[in-house]
């Protein structure tokens, strides 16, 4: 059982979906301080919906989201904007904003949210870029950039505030191997040097086995968390046989068929 | 000596007469305890020339990146130019991080000033350059629609009709309200505005015969075009665009299938055969709005049209109807290249669509300032 002073982020009879339709539900887990924790799932799960509840982008059905002892389902709007100073969130496409430069799109948070003067703002701006390995690229536009640097990029952004949560949707999504493995290294460095915790939304079984301390797996069909764990104890003794054909990257039995 | 107290966080600052000083934290220097600290220590650290700066960190009990910033800030010297400055007392990992992002690393990152005078010449070259590029490609797309555009015509396999019916009813059944409106209150207006000048010499009824006149020949084509443009040369633009983006156009191509063909002769199809019919119902609405006016001063309905029928010639008409045609090709060819010539990037749908707007608008005026110069040498 986990010491609770560890948890920080509690999620109890989380119930989701969109109009009448249920997507999720009885979703229960706990996420500790300083653990890469992945929430894993097929196409069509409910990965991106679970991730919207947690970020409060979009309410659940039913049940709690507790971030540091705060429940951001009840929580009034000056709550949730004091919630989202403790967190922060690198989109899947990177999502930074196109007419600003990377300096410009890593300050904005400083320059909306704080009083601070403008040199500790560019600062504070430029050694969150030269972190993630993009001090160079400062002033380079997002268009200019690769996947992988628009991707550190917006993981810099989201650490201008020093939250001490990141959630990332699908952060190794359409990048090489390469690329995707000094991701890996800088979510682990992140969370070994800062005590950060991670949130990751992924496929990636490279990623998994990698940096994952531990990962839930929902599961499309029963709506439900279907496996906890770590993922190497998952891809050895899972019983389900679908579970083990995830982790150990196999396809289903009857693709193979239907081609021959 | 003064100290103050921010919260969570005790600055103090020692200036001594020889030109040392010494400035000591304790607390939290964070986010919250930096902005008053910050201008303090600018305001006390400016009111003596001095030759060394010794920041003591050792009392602090947590420190952030504003934190950091700081002591980066201080260590540079940025508040003490021309004095010596350290930063002791850190702790072991805060002395880690503070390392992390160090003076050289901030001269080599920081924004250097990027204010670049271009010669009077090199702009000329530049905007040259843009303009030919932009014609030729318009002379390319130009030679493209000619080539698809017949035989789409007389191939039904090759021109999709019921793409051309979709943008007939999107460009033109959907903007009959709009024009309907614009056209009536565009017949008021100019009734109203003739009314007094023309009262002058009693002659309130030839305000028929200008409306008439200036609707069929030249505000009515006017109208529908320039509605056209704004509602669907830009929707043109910014479907296109989009397609663009999201690689359908490449899929098209290499699937053996001409973007141009496939994509654009529906949309000027459509626009030639549409906005005819969309000119002839603007110049209708327009002339009603005149008529409601003349009708409002007690003029006989039979004398209004009479006045029409002799001020208003077929040729007139034919007149108009050809400027529609021509304006419809232009506003959909216009719309449908600016969406075919969409960059990457997130503003790139909306400067696509704004050029299809503002070129069409041009093209517009000036075809119809040729249409005007043919006009009166063939009515000479």
């Amino acid at each position: 059982m986990s010491d609770p002073a560890e948890i920080i982020i509690s999620v109890r009879g989380l119930k989701t979906g969109y109009g009448d339709k249920v997507i999720l539900q009885n979703i229960n887990f706990e996420v500790r301080r300083g653990e890469v924790f992945m929430i894993l799932g097929g196409s069509g799960s409910g990965k991106s919906t679970l991730l919207k509840n947690l970020i409060g982008l979009y309410p659940p059905m039913e049940g709690e989201v507790w971030i540091e002892g705060s429940n951001l389902v009840t929580a009034d709007e000056n709550q949730r904007l004091l919630l989202f100073r403790k967190f922060g969130v690198m989109y899947q496409s990177g999502a930074l904003f196109g007419s600003m430069n990377l300096l410009e799109n890593v300050r904005l948070p400083l320059d909306e949210l704080t009083a601070l003067p403008a040199p500790a703002k560019e600062l504070i701006a430029l050694a969150k870029l030269k972190l993630v390995g993009l001090g160079a690229s400062a002033q380079k536009m997002p268009s200019e950039l690769s996947g992988g640097m628009q991707k550190r990029a917006a993981i810099a952004r989201a650490m201008t505030l020093e939250p001490r949560i990141l959630f990332l949707d699908e952060p190794s999504a359409g990048l090489d191997p390469v690329t995707s493995a000094g991701l890996d290294r800088l979510i682990k460095d992140l969370a070994h040097h800062y005590g950060i915790t991670f949130v990751i939304v992924t496929h990636d079984l490279a990623s998994i086995y990698s940096i994952a301390d531990r990962v839930i797996m929902l599961d499309g069909g029963t709506r439900m968390i279907v496996a906890e764990g770590k993922p190497a104890d998952l891809r050895d003794n899972a019983a389900d046989p679908w579970l083990r054909r995830f982790f150990n990257r196999e396809p289903e039995p009857d693709h193979s068929a239907q081609l021959n | 000596m003064t100290a103050t107290a921010q919260n969570e966080l005790e600055t103090s600052v020692q200036i001594g007469a020889d030109g040392r000083a010494r400035v000591i934290f304790r607390g939290h220097l964070d986010a919250q305890t930096v902005p008053a600290c910050w201008n303090k220590l600018a305001l006390d650290l400016r009111v003596a020339k001095l030759e060394t700066l010794e920041v003591d960190a050792s009392g602090l009990q947590f420190c952030d990146g504003a934190g950091l910033a700081l002591l980066r800030y201080l260590n540079m010297g940025k508040m003490t130019p021309g004095a010596a400055v350290s930063v002791v007392g850190m702790k072991a990992d805060l002395e880690k991080l503070f390392n992390g992002f160090t003076s050289e690393d901030y001269e080599a990152f920081r924004p250097q000033s990027q204010m670049k005078c271009r010669s009077l010449p090199d702009e000329v070259g530049g905007w040259v350059r843009r303009v030919t590029a932009d014609l030729r490609e318009q002379v390319e797309f130009c030679g493209s629609v000619v080539s698809n555009l017949p035989a789409a015509f007389f191939d039904r396999k090759r021109m999709r009709w019921e793409e051309v019916r979709r943008v007939f009813e999107l460009a033109g059944a959907n903007a009959v309200p709009i024009v309907s409106l614009i056209s009536v209150l565009v017949g008021l207006i100019i009734a109203f505005e003739a009314l007094q000048p023309l009262a002058q010499f009693g002659a309130q009824i030839y305000v028929v015969n200008m409306i008439g006149l200036l609707m069929v020949r030249e505000l009515g084509p006017l109208l529908a075009a320039i509605i056209l443009a704004g509602r669907s040369g830009s929707a043109f633009a910014a479907e296109i665009g989009t397609m663009k983006i999201n690689e359908e156009l490449n899929a098209l191509t290499t699937l053996g299938l001409d973007p141009v063909r496939f994509l654009v002769v529906q949309r000027i199809t459509a626009g030639i055969l549409l906005t005819p019919l969309l000119t002839f119902y603007a110049t209708f609405m327009g002339v009603v709005g005149g008529v409601l006016v003349t009708l409002g001063l007690g003029f006989q309905l039979a004398l209004i049209f009479h006045q029409l029928t002799t001020s208003v010639h077929l040729s007139d008409v034919a007149f108009g109807a050809a400027k529609g045609v021509v304006f419809g090709a232009i506003v959909s060819a216009v719309g449908c290249l600016r969406g075919l010539q969409t960059q990457q990037g997130p503003s790139a749908v909306g400067i696509s669509t704004t050029r299809a707007v503002v070129t069409s608008i041009l093209l517009i005026v000036m075809a119809d300032a040729v249409f005007s110069i043919l006009f009166f040498f063939l009515k000479r």
